[in-house]
């Protein structure tokens, strides 16, 4: 018995803010499934930029609500779903299904579905926000006769903290009265080298867990590399030796997606046919995420 | 853990129930208990008179009659929610004698998240610094959000965990700097109707949850469920605020009081017969603390609805005010140090947020009395 991937789904209209895509990305997710809203058990939202920057309530449960996933209680007439977030940036996918992997296992649930998504929450006076508009949802339920997640390792590297960074503060009315009355802005900080110290640091990771459970990388069948950064599948590849072939790739306008990545690039993979797939995300922290899948 | 009788017919429950209903169909199941309440209240107190006088309009708003909120504590220069999420942490690890190295999961939950005064930190999760700041070397890390009920999400997440095996202890801990809320409401109420109102109840508090592996046959935790009924997940809204730094919420405070009031009684059923316990023999409950008045009027209906009443119910929101994902922790963690509580006694948390989230924890303090100094 083990927790396995059903499907995964995206949404991209760019006309949505980040609670929308992530709902609309979910519904996808739930209809390649074949299921219904009613049976989840539980939704994890992970997405980090998200509509007016609401901090309050939980954004899976606004999610929960416009999908229509038991909305109303009827005791004794199955089980409700339970919704929260989880707030780890570009790992956050991965720490959702690895809950999800745990409340599975437990038997606390049965049917779990973590989406994610980020949208610009204030366009034309956020700065140094670039990553494209996309929601992401990957379902996942525990089956009697698959492998599925074996595996999970997380690391974080704080001495590199301060190489990507973002925050909401406040800012007083320009002087010459073009912003008014002040405004809390959000600023996203990327150093230019945060790209290498994510690879060096997923690399580490994703040798660690390969060692923990005695996996030749050249057994991998596919890599599920994500970070909101450009070309960072390419690079840990090449880095662990894996051939382009073998590698999830994002399309060219996703590329750098942030929290929705994993969702993305997984959507037109074929686990069952690659065998053995390894996801690792590095986001800010900076932290990584990596897990083992047996399709 | 004691093995409670199934419930009668199919045992179905609308709560997510850590274990499932007939237990874990994988492998072994643990038992698991609190082994630390941390807490860091800061100091400052701010009188709900104070506050009042603070409005920038006139108002015949007698909040304190309202309420029953007398004070708050707030923080003073150099705290936020970072500094009070440490100064828990902290404690929590001194009254479970135990190293921050010997955590495995490290969650953060609070709503606030200011680090370094005002400034509302994204990224990185603010449990990559506090790892580093606590020395938990080893811990998963994760920031989760899940509005007044993120504290005991993370208990429910940690318990379920420590049940398997996969971890043997963890901790969730939450600051909440959040009395920025009551002074940017005070700008904008104009009167007892204003959504704004439950922001003048908050106060700032940090608080620490330590969950772990016990002995079998150890008292501990004995259910934990969740759910959430999303229909009402619009009632109570934050985001950053335009009038200035920092933050405001919405609030359809009588809609979320009575839709929290209502939908408790069912979930409360259930997890009292999945406990094998009747309401009454429980010896505490701890409420969400939103006002003395919606403690009093939940309790009315809860009693009533379920035939008996808690042998005492735990209010702090007159002294301490709401300080939202904490209160549940700082309301336990006072009566461990007042020596209220009995190794034997069965307490109930109750977790009523945003969302609508409804969250249910009873257990049994067991060997956590002696951590504060009461042998009873």
């Amino acid at each position: 018995m083990g927790t396995i991937i059903e499907a995964a789904a995206t949404a991209t209209e760019s006309s949505l803010g980040a609670v929308q895509l992530a709902g609309t990305a979910a519904r996808f997710c739930l209809k390649r499934a074949g299921r219904t809203p009613d049976e989840l058990d539980l939704l994890i939202n992970v997405g980090v930029y998200l509509d007016n920057n609401i901090s309050e309530p939980a954004i899976a449960a606004l999610i929960q609500e416009d999908i229509g996933a038991n909305t109303e209680q009827h005791p004794g007439g199955g089980q409700g779903t339970f919704s929260f977030d989880v707030r780890n940036g570009a790992c956050g996918l991965l720490t959702g299904i690895y809950l999800a992997d745990g409340m599975l296992a437990a038997g606390t649930i049965k049917t779990g579905i973590v989406v994610a998504a980020d949208s610009d929450p204030d366009p034309g006076i956020s700065e140094g926000f670039v990553f494209p508009a996309v929601g992401g949802a990957i379902l996942v339920s525990a089956d009697d006769q698959r492998t599925g997640f074996t595996a999970f390792r997380f690391a974080t590297f704080p001495e590199f903290a301060g190489l990507f960074q973002s925050d909401l503060n406040w800012r007083q009315a320009a002087p010459d009265g073009t912003r008014q009355p002040g405004r809390n802005i959000l600023t996203v900080n990327v150093a230019d080298t945060y790209a290498t110290r994510a690879a060096d640091c997923a690399e580490s990771t994703t040798r660690e867990l390969a060692a923990a459970s005695a996996l030749d990388l050249d057994e991998v069948g596919l890599l599920v590399a994500t970070a909101p950064v450009p070309g960072f599948a390419g690079e840990l590849a090449r880095r662990l030796g894996i051939s382009a072939g073998r590698v999830a790739s994002l399309p060219r306008s996703l590329a750098g997606a942030h929290t929705a990545a994993p969702a993305v690039a997984l959507e037109p993979a074929n686990l069952a046919a690659a065998g053995t797939t390894i996801f690792v995300s590095a986001g800010a922290g900076i932290t990584v995420a990596a897990a083992l899948y047996r399709g | 853990m004691e093995n409670h009788d199934q419930p009668a017919g199919d045992g179905a429950r609308w709560m997510a129930l850590a274990g499932g209903v007939g237990g874990s169909p994988r492998g072994a199941s643990y038992a698991c208990r609190f082994a630390g309440i941390g807490a860091c209240v800061p100091a400052g107190r701010l009188t709900t008179d104070e506050l009042m006088a603070s409005t920038k309009y006139k108002t015949d708003i007698e909040l304190e009659r309202l309420t029953g909120v007398r004070k708050r504590p707030v923080v003073r220069a150099g705290e936020d929610s970072y500094t009070l999420a440490l100064g828990a942490a902290r404690d929590a690890l001194a009254h479970a004698g135990i190293d921050a190295g010997d955590l495995d999961m490290l969650l953060v939950s609070s709503i606030s998240r200011h680090v370094g005064g005002m400034r509302i930190q994204i990224e990185p999760p603010v449990s990559v610094s506090l790892k580093e700041a606590l020395g938990a070397r080893r811990a998963i890390t994760t920031d989760i959000s899940n509005a007044c009920a993120g504290m005991l999400t993370g208990v429910f997440i940690l318990n379920d965990l420590v049940r398997q095996g996969r971890i043997r202890r963890g901790m969730v801990v939450s600051g909440e700097y959040i009395s920025e809320l009551g002074r940017n409401a005070a700008q904008e109420v104009r009167d007892v109707l204003s959504d704004q109102l439950p922001s003048l109840t908050l106060g700032d508090a940090g608080a620490a949850a330590i969950v772990e592996r016990a002995p079998d046959g150890a008292p501990g935790i004995e259910v934990a469920g969740f759910t959430t009924v999303a229909r009402h997940s619009r009632l109570c809204v934050a985001f950053p605020a335009t009038i200035g730094p920092g933050t405001t919420m919405h609030t359809k405070a009588r809609e979320i009081h009575q839709a929290g009031t209502d939908e408790a009684v069912p979930l409360l059923r259930e997890m009292l017969d999945q406990a094998g316990l009747q309401f009454g023999e429980i010896d505490y409950l701890v409420p969400h603390q939103t006002s003395v008045r919606a403690i009093r009027k939940g309790m009315e209906q809860w009693s009533q609805d379920l035939g008996a009443t808690p042998k005492h119910v735990v209010v702090t929101v007159d002294e301490l005010g709401n300080t939202s994902s904490t209160t549940l922790f700082v309301a336990l963690w006072k009566y461990l140090n007042e020596g209220r509580l009995a190794p034997g006694d069965r307490v109930m948390l109750l977790a009523l947020a945003s969302g609508l989230e409804v969250g249910i924890v009873i257990f049994r303090p067991g060997q956590l009395v002696e951590r504060y100094g009461h042998d009873h």
